[in-house]
């Protein structure tokens, strides 16, 4: 057996349980490698970029990787690839911890899902061996108590991936959740309730055997050790949470629906603040040395919180209070939405109430209670939380009155927290990003807060920049790596071939690792034109062409400008226009 | 000239700005390295780590250490690192 690989997927139909082993070619899993890259070749295998996201025929991938297992430090981590029903386009969304191990050692290095079940239930993967049962007693639980519940069932080797009610009720970001940990983005957890699975239940012994086991324990000594220094210290002394006062002080910070880029109470939001009223623990992933988590404790519950939910259900609600937004993350992770989508859509909706576009008196800007409100409607779809349930495209679409002009979406996936007329290489990344406006798949917002580039006015040197940021998170999601590393690397490709070498004995190489990277960059863009991509998705609202940044003249995009950064993205891709 | 910190630096240096005196970046380094011990790590006369950037007055982020600073200007130092 090809060493780090099983060499084969399990292909599961839950309309009936029925299971397959499909084999997996060395040329195929070294061209794609695992985690996105494989997610995004199985997509297309499995006829996943034509079909509905939420009809029974569309596949859902759990894909693994060859450093899952090894003891590379943040190795243990599955990626989820889906046709997303927000976006239409692909959506590739990754989690942490020990479903990666438990599925992996079911031996097999993706399982893919089509099919629907007849009624709500868990699927059980043991060792290969898959059956259903009902989930009925779950309906409606969280993901929490959901996998709490089923691990006290079935015993504590089995790990459990689930959906919140919003999965169940098919909100369209709705996230699949693990550990308490979030595939948030895209809706995926909406995919697997359409197939009625409230939760997927695994358990494996099998390891796959590596090429250089000597060598791979000291590299990965090296670099755990590596991963304890400052390149870390931010994750681990602050926690993301930290970006929120950086980028409000460069007029980055994204406040009341992308009206601003200053939010007057940001400083009430920082971690160090929040540190004060709320008693803060640090814990972290399954195999990972840096413990990025910074888990608040509220109303006895402990509740972590990213720089992301921070700024979604904070700032670009207007909020500056610390506990509602802790509690409004919380729900969020009780429902099972994604916090980005969720504070997305709800400020969008809250410009639409400020405007005088839709009825809905409570639903203002600032109101903590008014995100709590909205937040239990989304997830139970109820009076307007039906509507905000589909997000921002889609809700701006039956608003209409011009509304499409300020919901904050790419594609149909909502903007994160990087304000682009302030960021303009991410301005950029956000545009052209495969699965909509995402911060994960595109780090350029590392290149505008460098000296590589002046981050107000992007010029067509930006553009290999945000290629550079692109290639790189696509190759780390498919390895699978946690970017939290990412500093740690001083030649990441060197550094990445050697893993990959020393795991599977493939003369990989730094060079071999960057074609690998665009191939599956191109691999994604495939499916999306297959999906009906054209190129007029590649752009931003048009808010952000309309005028410069409140108290900041020299943050101004133009439509003109932005296009030809685009223009030149796709002519060093070497992709047509159409 | 006015100094902010952000991120581990603000966590190092326990204080939000501080006012010194200095007429290079490099300057400014060495001041600061000596008046915040804990900064020693991430700060010295010949530059950053790679985990710490300089913004000069919120426009052009700045590296040279010879990089001429007047009275009025304000240097942030920050987490290189800001996305999450």
């Amino acid at each position: 057996m090809l060493p780090g690989y099983h060499g084969c997927y399990l292909r599961i139909d839950v309309s009936d349980g029925r299971a397959e082993k499909v084999p997996l070619s060395e040329t195929l899993l070294r061209q794609y490698v695992g985690g996105s890259g494989l997610g995004t070749r199985l997509l297309l295998d499995n006829g996943g970029a034509t079909v509905d996201a939420l009809s029974p025929d569309a596949p859902v991938i759990f894909a693994f990787s060859p450093l899952v297992g090894t003891p590379l430090t943040t190795s243990a981590k599955f990626a989820v690839v889906s046709r997303s029903p927000l976006t239409d386009r692909i959506n590739d969304s990754l989690a942490g911890s020990g479903f990666a191990l438990a599925g992996k050692g079911c031996g097999c290095d993706a399982i893919v899902l089509v099919g629907r079940a007849d009624r709500l239930s868990l699927l059980v993967v043991d060792e290969g061996q898959v059956h259903l049962r009902s989930a009925a007693q779950w309906r409606g639980v969280s993901s929490a108590e959901t996998e709490d519940e089923v691990r006290r069932m079935l015993g504590a080797e089995y790990r459990i991936a689930s959906i919140g009610p919003a999965g169940e009720r098919l909100v369209r970001y709705a996230t699949i959740s693990h550990d308490r940990r979030h595939a948030g983005r895209g809706g995926s957890g909406a995919v697997l309730g359409s197939k009625n699975i409230k939760a997927i239940a695994v358990r494996g012994r099998r390891h796959c055997e590596w090429a250089h086991p000597g060598e791979l324990v000291a590299l990965s000594r090296d670099l755990s050790q590596r991963s304890f220094g400052p390149a870390t210290a931010k994750y681990r002394e602050l926690g993301t949470a930290a970006n929120l006062l950086t980028l409000n002080r460069f007029g980055a910070l994204p406040t009341r629906n992308f009206q601003s880029g200053t939010f007057d109470r940001a400083e009430r939001l920082s971690p160090e603040q929040l540190g004060v009223r709320y008693p803060r623990v640090r814990s972290g992933c399954t195999a990972c040395t840096i413990g990025c988590e910074h888990l608040y404790e509220v109303d006895n519950k402990d509740v972590r919180l990213e720089y992301e939910s921070l700024f979604a259900l904070g700032s670009l609600c207007g909020v500056g209070a610390g506990g509602a937004v802790l509690r409004a993350s919380q729900r969020c992770d009780e429902v099972g939405i994604d916090t980005i989508s969720a504070g997305g859509t709800i400020a969008f909706a809250m410009e639409c109430v400020q405007r005088g576009l839709i009825e809905a008196d409570w639903l203002n800007f600032g109101s903590g209670d008014a995100v709590l409100k909205a937040i239990d409607l989304i997830g139970r779809r109820e009076g307007i939380g039906d509507l905000l349930a589909e997000g921002s495209r889609r809700a701006a679409m039956a608003i209409g009155r011009g509304s499409i002009a300020f919901a904050p979406q790419v594609k149909g996936l909502e903007i994160p927290g990087y304000e682009p007329r302030a960021l303009q290489t991410m301005a950029l990344g956000f545009a052209v990003g495969s699965r909509g406006a995402d911060h994960n798949r595109s780090g350029a917002y590392e290149v505008d807060l460098s000296d590589k580039v002046d981050r107000r006015r992007a010029t067509l040197d930006s553009v290999r920049y945000a290629i550079e940021t692109e290639d790189r998170a696509a190759l780390m999601d498919s390895l699978i790596l946690c970017k939290f590393l990412r500093g740690v690397f001083s030649e990441f490709y060197d550094e990445a071939a050697d893993m990959l070498r020393l795991v599977t004995g493939w003369d990989v190489t730094a060079d071999e690792l960057h074609e690998t990277a665009r191939r599956i960059v191109a691999a994604k863009r495939e499916v999306n034109v297959r999906a009906g991509w054209t190129p007029a998705e590649d752009t931003l609202p048009e808010r952000f062409f309309n005028a410069p940044l409140p108290n900041d003249a020299a943050a101004a995009l133009t439509r003109e400008h932005l296009q030809e950064l685009i223009a030149e993205y796709h002519r060093q891709r070497g992709w047509t226009p159409s | 000239m006015h100094v902010e910190f952000l991120g581990i630096p603000r966590q190092r240096a326990r204080v939000s700005e501080v006012e010194i005196e200095a007429r290079t970046l490099g300057q400014a380094f060495r001041v600061l390295s000596d008046q915040f011990p804990e900064l020693r790590e991430l700060i010295s006369e010949r530059g950053l780590h790679a985990s710490v950037a300089a913004n000069l007055n919120g426009d052009l982020f700045v590296t040279d250490p010879n990089t001429p600073l007047t009275a009025g200007d304000r240097v942030i130092l920050l987490s290189s690192d800001a996305g999450g």
